[in-house]
């Protein structure tokens, strides 16, 4: 909200250096947000949070200052002579939505002067509006606005010539329309609010007036309206139609229900003084039984002194709740009884009071104090095992990213990334409309970014929750990252990137979480080339994937040049046994080298099982040293080169026992696989 | 022979000597069984009883003498060869190499981990929660219910009815009371949604949520540990200051300042949980009091990292994020 100093002075009636005022409106909890020069004046723009509606006005703002102060505000007096009753009836029959309705009618005044110009309101009107950047419209309306401002009343005037018959207070009817004063024709719900004459609605109440209704330049009689309309029914109308007024703003945060008459007073006072004109008496229609209540609460004088850390006695605790207009009803060494005011919705217990109490003393003058407690609570989390696995993936020249965890819903159906997927019913943008159900979409995206700008070289990786409902909604942690590798390697490289570096990776990946049981089995992921891919199990359960991307990925993604791709479910990697630490065998172990020809299509791993089977129990190592085609080796043919290690931690192995493995280790594979030992 | 003249020959070859296996020869020659200077010892038994002592000498004197020279010269040979075998591995050590870009973590994990590990070292546990949240936990056990006006403040999205991207971390202060029961020290950090985006909004963020419950836990200890904890993040003694503000599960609220070159700067929310957060976590505020803050880590990060446009950080432009 935006207000003059000058404003603000005059309520005090005195005056203040804005840095001043401007330091104390934040430390009471109003922030100021800016603060803008003028010619002689300074218009303050201050943070309102919605629980301080009452300071929507240069009353309430002015009101925290007299309380910080503990001073008292200037009295201001509006009066004009009364005539009669208002001839307008008004039938109130929403009485929860709109527990109280004051109105008064003035005739004979005149917006336009004698050359038919609108009238002059006095500059320090103007100036207040268009500092509050409220549009000056005409007279009757800007003196509304005014008070408005001044005192946190919104009110509304009808051109009373322009209403036929009673006014109504009551729902709208369902699809009802209503024309607004910017000609916007909005059509209703059964939960709005509406003032209605005989021909219909001649107002959204609390949020706006209608075209047909309104006060122009030829408006001789108005009808002026001052109500309290309870938050309830005015909050998230305006949004819903996408019409937040000043008066709406004020309606939902809550308008002290004390003021209404008041502002009547002050509105037709000026109305007549700058229109002319003359007024009936106000009529109010009230239903107590909707209309708020102020509030008893008991404050514990021990209580607010624990919770501030404080000793303030009881005596000073009721002067700072008086200066807040806080009426006391009794007060006692440890107990004070209040009522709290009209104009405060947001006190109901009693930390609200010693937030006041803490406020007027100002936050930073409250004790520092050491914490008593060293209460400690190790609930195991994953997080530093998490840290460390990214570390490690920093230090084999991984770059962490970190993608937002929606996506365009096109891409992953593209992808058939789609299973579960989450769509978002709000999207900022059409293009961030679903939540990832795999960290892929986002990581390509990224490749795709930075290859764009020449990188030909790129290793990523993102750690994030992924998002699915099958039958109910489920987030799992996953780890992802993409290799590419189209550099010109130099003179001493060993080499791109290949599957046998990921499978290197993935391996050390687990190696490093302490996986215990990892197997390896083609893929099935179908983001992956189904022959250069793998898919990692612990156990039985598969806690992974990684491969080169399929083809027909890259194809969808308009991609030119092969990638790589790895995905992990963390949570499963932390899961993990604890290492044990083995003590490491004091006997010499013994080597022997076999190479083995072997047809072309045999798969590795299905010699290594064969080997590993019959070699006994001190077998602790097999290394594939050598894979050999073509020479003079048969077309379909290839050798595999291992070497073998033993060792005991019971003795020193004997070379005859060694030999007699050997020699099973050949029949085995030579009846299994029809292997030939190489000479 | 002679043995002048035996010296004289032996220093002559000695001389000739170039590599270690001449050398190795020269002492089978001298010195070998049947070395010229062992003969020479054999032989003195041929002599007198009054000659063999004199002899004896010479021809010790002599060998010593050998001893001598081919262990000066051993060294040479011996340095002699060593060079040759480095000037052979010589290799040009200017060519270039690839040094591989090193990886990194992104900055907001670093922020994350700064401030992680400060809590974690004062006993606080490191809590997580589900991104996808009930109305339930977002707002209404939070002492925001329905038609309350700070609803408006955040830009939800929604995934279904009564079902959206949680809007702060505050959530988990409820789901790890319920869990792990008081008294408690917790941080949660973890990624949060609204509907916003500028130079200083991303519609997805990052905050921490900080919450410790105990007995007679008060607002001086709020200021206590969050002024040690930004003194710490910024790395000297700052000038903090605490507001009044409002968030509808603490009470009192404030707002956290620091000192900044150019003003005061705002950092983070706080305050004393409210007794009906407690009240919904089944804790009694008669009993427990606590309290709570958050703190955003894109603008720890911006600050940290002197950089003003927020969103670069999710463009995962790695000329960027591998700078930090």
């Amino acid at each position: 909200m935006k207000i003059l100093k000058s404003h603000l002075e005059e309520k005090l009636g005195r005056k203040k250096s804005v840095d001043k005022l401007s330091n104390q409106l934040t430390m009471l909890g109003l922030e100021v947000d800016s603060i803008a020069k003028l010619k002689s004046d300074f218009c303050i723009d201050i943070d309102l949070t919605p629980n301080r509606g009452d300071c929507f006005s240069a009353l309430g703002v002015a009101r925290e200052i007299a309380a910080a102060d503990q001073t008292s505000l200037k009295k201001e007096n509006y009066s004009v002579k009364k005539h009669g009753n208002s001839k307008t009836k008004v039938l109130v029959e929403a009485k929860e939505a709109c527990p109280k309705y004051s109105y008064l009618e003035i005739s004979n005044l005149s917006l336009t002067n004698s050359k038919g110009k609108a009238k002059e309101l006095p500059q320090k009107i103007n100036s207040r509006l268009e500092a509050a950047g409220i549009n000056l419209i005409n007279p009757v309306v800007d003196i509304l606005n005014y008070v408005m401002l001044d005192t946190g009343q919104p009110m509304h005037a009808f051109d009373k010539n322009k209403i036929s018959g009673d006014i109504k207070v009551r729902f709208a009817k369902n699809n009802e329309k209503i024309k607004l004063l910017d000609d916007q024709k909005i059509s209703l719900s059964r939960d709005c609010l509406l003032i209605s004459d005989l021909n219909g609605p001649i107002a959204f109440a609390g949020i706006m007036g209608s075209k047909d209704s309104s006060v122009e330049m030829n408006t001789s009689a108005v009808v002026l309206e001052s109500a309290f309309f309870a938050p309830k029914f005015v909050r998230g109308k305006a949004r819903k139609f996408g019409i937040q007024t000043d008066a709406s703003q004020r309606f939902e945060r809550g308008v002290d229900f004390n003021l209404q008459l008041k502002a009547l007073e002050m509105a037709s006072s000026l109305i007549i003084q700058y229109l002319g004109g003359s007024s009936t008496k106000a009529k109010e229609i009230i239903s107590n039984n909707y209309l708020p209540k102020q509030k008893k609460i008991s404050l514990s004088v021990n209580f607010l002194n624990e919770r501030l850390g404080t000793q303030l006695p009881s005596k000073k605790i009721k002067q700072f709740l008086q200066h807040l207009d806080i009426e006391i009803l009794s007060a006692q060494p440890n107990l004070i009884k209040i009522l709290t005011p009209s104009h405060r919705f947001d006190l109901e217990i009693q930390e609200d009071l010693v937030e006041e109490v803490a406020r007027l003393i100002g936050y930073d003058n409250l004790p520092i104090r050491k914490l008593k407690t060293t209460e400690q609570n190790f609930s195991k989390t994953d997080y530093s095992k998490l840290l460390d696995l990214k570390k490690f993936l920093t230090n084999n020249n991984f770059q962490e990213v970190i993608n937002y965890s929606f996506v365009d819903d096109d891409l992953q159906n593209k992808l058939e990334l789609s299973d579960g997927m989450i769509k978002i019913q709000n999207p900022i943008t059409e293009n961030l409309n679903s939540m990832r159900t795999s960290l892929f979409p986002g990581l390509i995206a990224n490749l795709i970014s930075n290859a764009k700008r020449g990188n030909d070289y790129l290793k990523i990786y993102e750690e994030g929750k992924v998002f699915s409902k099958i039958k109910s909604i489920k987030e799992s942690n996953h780890l992802a990252g993409i290799i590419f590798d189209q550099e010109k390697k130099s003179w001493n490289s060993s080499g791109a990137f290949d599957f046998y570096s990921l499978k290197e990776l993935a391996l050390n990946i687990t190696n490093f979480s302490n996986v215990a049981d990892v197997s390896l089995k083609k893929s099935d992921l179908h983001l992956l080339h189904p022959k250069i891919s793998a898919d990692i199990f612990k156990a039985k359960k598969k806690i992974g994937s990684f491969g080169r991307v399929h083809p027909l990925i890259l194809k969808k993604i308009n991609f030119k040049k092969p990638f790589f791709y790895f995905e992990f479910q963390t949570n499963e990697l932390f899961n993990s046994i604890n290492t044990k630490l083995i003590e490491p065998s004091k006997f010499p172990s013994i080597q022997r080298d076999l190479a083995f020809i072997v047809s072309e299509k045999l798969d590795y791993i299905e010699l290594f099982k064969e080997i590993s089977k019959h070699a006994g129990n001190d077998l602790i190592d097999v290394k594939l040293f050598d894979l050999f085609k073509g020479g003079d080796l048969q077309k379909n043919q290839k050798s595999l080169a291992f070497r073998l290690t033993w060792q005991s931690v019971k003795g020193t192995l004997e070379d005859s026992y060694i030999d007699s493995v050997i020699d099973k280790i050949v029949k085995n594979s030579k009846s299994k696989f029809g292997a030939k030992l190489r000479s | 022979m002679d043995l002048q003249q035996l010296k004289k020959q032996l220093s002559k070859d000695l001389n000739k000597a170039s590599n270690s296996k001449d050398l190795q020869d020269l002492k089978i020659k001298y010195l070998g069984k049947k070395g010229k200077i062992s003969l020479l010892s054999k032989d003195l038994g041929k002599l007198s009883q009054s000659e063999r002592p004199q002899a004896g000498k010479a021809i010790n004197l002599l060998k010593t003498f050998f001893e001598e020279q081919s262990q000066i010269l051993s060294k040479e040979i011996e340095q002699q060869e060593i060079n040759a075998i480095l000037e052979k591995e010589s290799i040009d050590i200017t060519l270039p190499v690839d040094s591989e870009k090193l990886g990194n973590l992104h900055p907001i994990t670093k922020t994350v981990d700064k401030i992680c590990q400060y809590f974690i070292s004062r006993g606080y546990s490191i809590e997580d929660g589900p991104e996808i949240e009930s109305e339930y936990f977002n707002f209404d056990a939070l002492n925001i219910p329905k038609d309350h006006p700070a609803r408006d403040m955040h830009d939800t999205f929604y995934v279904e009815a009564e079902t959206l991207l949680r809007t702060h971390t505050s959530p988990v202060q409820i789901r790890s009371i319920l869990k792990s029961k008081v008294p408690l020290k917790i941080i949660c950090p973890g990624k949060v949604y609204r509907s916003d985006a500028d130079q200083t909004h991303t519609p997805m963020f990052h905050q921490i949520e900080g919450l410790l419950i105990d007995e007679e836990v008060n607002f001086g200890n709020l200021k206590h540990e969050l002024t040690e904890f930004l003194n710490y993040f910024f790395g000297k003694k700052l000038k903090v200051r605490f507001r009044p503000s409002y968030f509808p599960f603490t009470e009192p609220s404030a707002e956290v300042d620091i000192m900044d070159k150019k003003g005061w700067l705002e950092i983070m929310g706080c305050g004393m949980v409210h007794p009906n957060v407690l009240k919904e976590a089944g804790v009694d505020p008669k009993k427990y009091s606590g309290f709570a803050f958050g703190l955003g880590i894109e603008r720890m990060t911006k600050l940290d990292y002197q950089m003003d446009d927020m969103r670069l950080l999710f463009e995962n432009d790695l000329r960027l994020i591998s700078q930090s």
